[in-house]
């Protein structure tokens, strides 16, 4: 049997199949069990039936009297019976029957019924008579008993017993059996179309939804599999696992090309610095140079303070753009903090923001105290930046697992979400005003201790978390 | 007049009236009757009873033996005072027994033989049934043994060895039903049961077909057993003679098929003793 391919209408269908064969095979079986039931009535009830016949059988061979033998055979179906029953005397002559037209009187029995076994012992064996199958047309079952007086013969009954009385019971029997299976399966095949559906329901969501693995992004994906003990609950556990560990992977991939990015640019960068910087010491010096050994007219002099001026414009962009840790030993204190707090005073001042300042630290860090404290500053300007008059900025200190983590936010307008993995890097186009370093170098300076750095934005407010990895002193 | 698988019922009905005889002053009238004639008429046959016995003032015993024979000797032995009998048995007996009254059928106190065969069968006459399966109804019977035996021997044929095989049935009614069940080919039966069983039960005789009708017969008698006084002989003979004229006898006449009674002569029966004589010559020779 070709099933289709999909389990959706194979499942109900299997159910279905396998409901009409068992009903089918019950009624057959059913309708065979009682054909053979009734066969062997047959045989018992025609052997007890010629039991009864026999001394009155026995009386009219004896008598002669045709008539008696005949009534008695007749009954009370006249000769409408299912089974033959036939008389044969000594000498196997036919003297009466059921059916008289077409076994006759006086007419030789083996002529009337050619295949009729030859009487061997086993009949003449069997003085209590017995039914034999035969495979005659008409007659399925044979009885012969032998009529005898003082174990002299007389006579002989003999019964044809044919299937024709149960064949119309056998067929009732069997169409009853598939009526009963159809309103059964009325009943159970819908039933059972629902439950194997429910049954597969699952399956096919799952398949579904494993359908759009490739083609969605896993992290966005968001499929109601089915979750328990049951195996379809197991796959759809293992299919969840998978979804996670896709977006995972997806995320990590995202962070590894925007770090890879970020330092590219980084280094281009800080070649450029290297390569400015010296020619531009090289200037700064010439012009000092020139300063001290020579008293130059006043033009000259305002010409020098010009090209000062503007070469330490430069180096002082190149810096920025220089991030290095620099040879910077002591380590962040308590003091450092409040030194921030103290140089953030005027601006909060100026752009009416307010600060709120949580936690702190009680002790000396393993930590740089110098990119620290830029770092935290640059974080901190940008907030205030962004959060505007009567904003809100927040800085959330906390450490913990050899790290120490800095949240700065603020209720500024927020970030748009499609910006959020660009925030990072320089000269952000949806900020052109800006100079546009100072993310950057808060990125430069976290991927230098080691630690790492991102944005968010929750409920409306845009925040920059930041954990550093503690050096030993401060985990101590 | 029932078969004898009704005996059960017939010794119950027997055993009512020897209690209803007890009660009376007089002895009962034993009236017998055999199911050669007409069978399955026991309702009938009471109801008779029960008539004679209202007339007559004294209980009436119905008897029933299922042979000719058994009644015979029952009538000649004295133990019975009525009987119904055929006109065979009645001329071989005659001085033995008394004649009551005749019944008159369709006018006349006479009937015919036939002989017949299934209405399907191609057998059209007597010389046809040579060699075929041949009914009696009864020895002692006119109608269903003498006669056919006679036209047989009249004709030079032996009626021991013209036919394959006969039998017996013991009663006209069946004879019919033996033809058209097929049991045997041809039957002679009384041309009086023949016709009353076609108006009564004419898918019964509807399987057969009259081949050969004889020449009239007397009628079954109604006969007195020689024992039977005088006085009782003449009331019985008034009481026959009279039954059509009261309205519950006619219509007991008419179940039976039968116009009235009427006295007959002796006479009436010499066609059939004279077959009866040729028979004897016969089987003597």
């Amino acid at each position: 049997m070709i099933l289709p391919a999909s389990y959706r209408l194979r499942l109900p269908l299997s159910l279905s199949v396998s409901a009409i064969a068992t009903a089918l095979l019950m009624a057959l079986a059913v309708g065979l069990q009682t054909l053979a039931n009734l066969r062997e009535d047959q045989g018992r009830n025609a052997l007890s039936l010629g039991h009864a016949m026999a001394g009155v059988m026995i009386q009219a061979l004896r008598t002669d009297d045709v008539w008696l033998a005949y009534s008695l055979l007749r009954g009370p179906e006249g000769g409408g019976a299912d089974s033959i029953w036939i008389v044969a005397d000594a000498n196997g002559r036919i003297f009466a029957s059921n059916q008289p037209r077409r076994y006759r009187l006086d007419q030789p029995l083996r002529e009337a019924l050619p295949w009729l076994p030859e009487e061997g012992d086993a009949v003449l064996g069997q003085p209590t008579g017995r039914v034999t199958p035969v495979a005659q047309d008409e007659v399925r079952r044979l009885l012969r008993l032998p009529l005898a007086v003082d174990d002299s013969r007389v006579g002989e009954l003999v019964a044809l017993l044919s299937d024709a009385p149960y064949l119309p019971r056998f067929r009732e029997i069997l169409l009853g059996g598939v009526l009963v299976t159809v309103v059964v399966l009325g009943v159970l095949l819908p039933l059972g179309w629902l439950w194997g559906r429910r049954m597969v329901a699952p399956l096919v969501r799952l398949a579904d939804c494993m359908a759009r693995v490739g083609r969605e992004d896993p992290r966005r994906m968001s499929c109601a599999v089915q979750v328990d003990a049951s195996e379809i609950g197991q796959l759809g556990q293992r299919f969840s696992s998978m979804l996670d560990a896709l977006a995972e992977k997806a995320e990590l991939e995202r962070q590894v090309v925007q770090a890879e990015r970020l330092a590219a640019v980084g280094r281009v960068a800080a070649g450029v610095a290297h390569e400015v910087n010296n020619p531009l010491a090289g200037m700064l010096m010439a012009i000092d140079t020139y300063r001290g050994t020579r008293e130059p007219d006043a033009q000259t002099r305002q010409l020098l303070d010009l090209l000062d001026r503007a070469l330490q414009q430069i180096q002082g962009t190149i810096s920025a753009l220089l991030v290095e840790g620099r040879a910077d030993t002591r380590h962040l204190r308590p003091e450092d903090l409040d030194d921030l707090a103290i140089l953030l005073q005027p601006r909060l001042v100026r752009s009416q923001a307010v600060m709120v300042w949580r936690g702190a630290i009680a002790r000396p860090l393993g930590l740089p105290a110098a990119p620290v404290r830029q770092l935290l500053l640059n974080l901190l300007l940008n907030a205030t930046e962004a959060a505007r008059a009567g904003g809100l900025v927040r800085l959330r200190l906390a450490q913990g697992e050899g790290e120490l983590r800095l949240h700065v936010d603020n209720t500024g307008e927020p970030i748009p979400p499609e910006r959020l993995p660009h925030v990072f890097e320089p000269y952000s186009p949806d900020r052109p005003q800006e100079r546009g370093l100072g993310l950057w170098v808060c990125y430069q300076i976290v991927t230098q201790l080691g630690g790492h750095i991102r944005a968010a934005v929750e409920d409306g407010v845009t925040s920059l978390r930041v954990a550093l990895p503690l050096g030993r002193e401060g985990r101590e | 007049m029932p078969s004898c698988t009704r005996r059960a019922f017939l010794t119950a009905t027997l055993a009512a009236a020897a209690v209803r005889s007890a009660r009376s002053e007089a002895p009962p009238l034993r009236f017998g009757v055999t199911p050669v004639m007409l069978d399955d008429e026991l309702g009938f046959l009471n109801r008779w009873a029960r008539w004679l016995e209202r007339q007559l003032g004294r209980p009436v015993v119905l008897v029933q033996r299922s042979r000719y024979r058994e009644l015979l000797d029952l009538l000649l032995r004295g133990r019975l005072d009525l009987g119904w009998i055929c006109g065979y048995p009645y001329v071989q007996h005659r001085k033995e027994l008394s004649l009551i009254a005749v019944p008159r059928f369709q006018g006349r106190p006479l009937y015919h033989a036939y002989l017949i065969v299934a209405a399907d069968s191609d057998l059209k006459t007597l010389a046809d049934l040579q060699g075929r399966l041949f009914a009696w109804a009864d020895p002692d019977s006119n109608s269903g043994y003498l006669y056919p035996r006679f036209l047989l021997t009249t004709s030079g044929k032996d009626p021991d060895h013209y036919f394959r095989r006969t039998f017996f049935t013991w009663g006209h009614p069946r004879s019919i039903d033996a033809v058209a069940e097929g049991l045997a080919d041809a039957a002679a039966v009384d041309g009086y049961v023949w016709e009353t069983l076609a108006r009564r039960a004419p898918q019964r005789t509807a399987g057969t077909r009259v081949i050969l009708r004889s020449p009239a017969f007397g009628f079954p008698p109604l006969v007195a057993s020689a024992a039977l006084p005088d006085a009782l002989r003449r009331e019985l003979r008034r009481l026959f003679l009279a039954q059509v004229q009261d309205a519950e006898g006619r219509a007991l006449l008419a179940d039976l098929n039968l116009d009235t009674f009427s006295i007959e002569e002796e006479t009436l029966y010499d066609d059939i003793a004279r077959m009866a004589a040729r028979l004897a010559q016969g089987a003597v020779g």
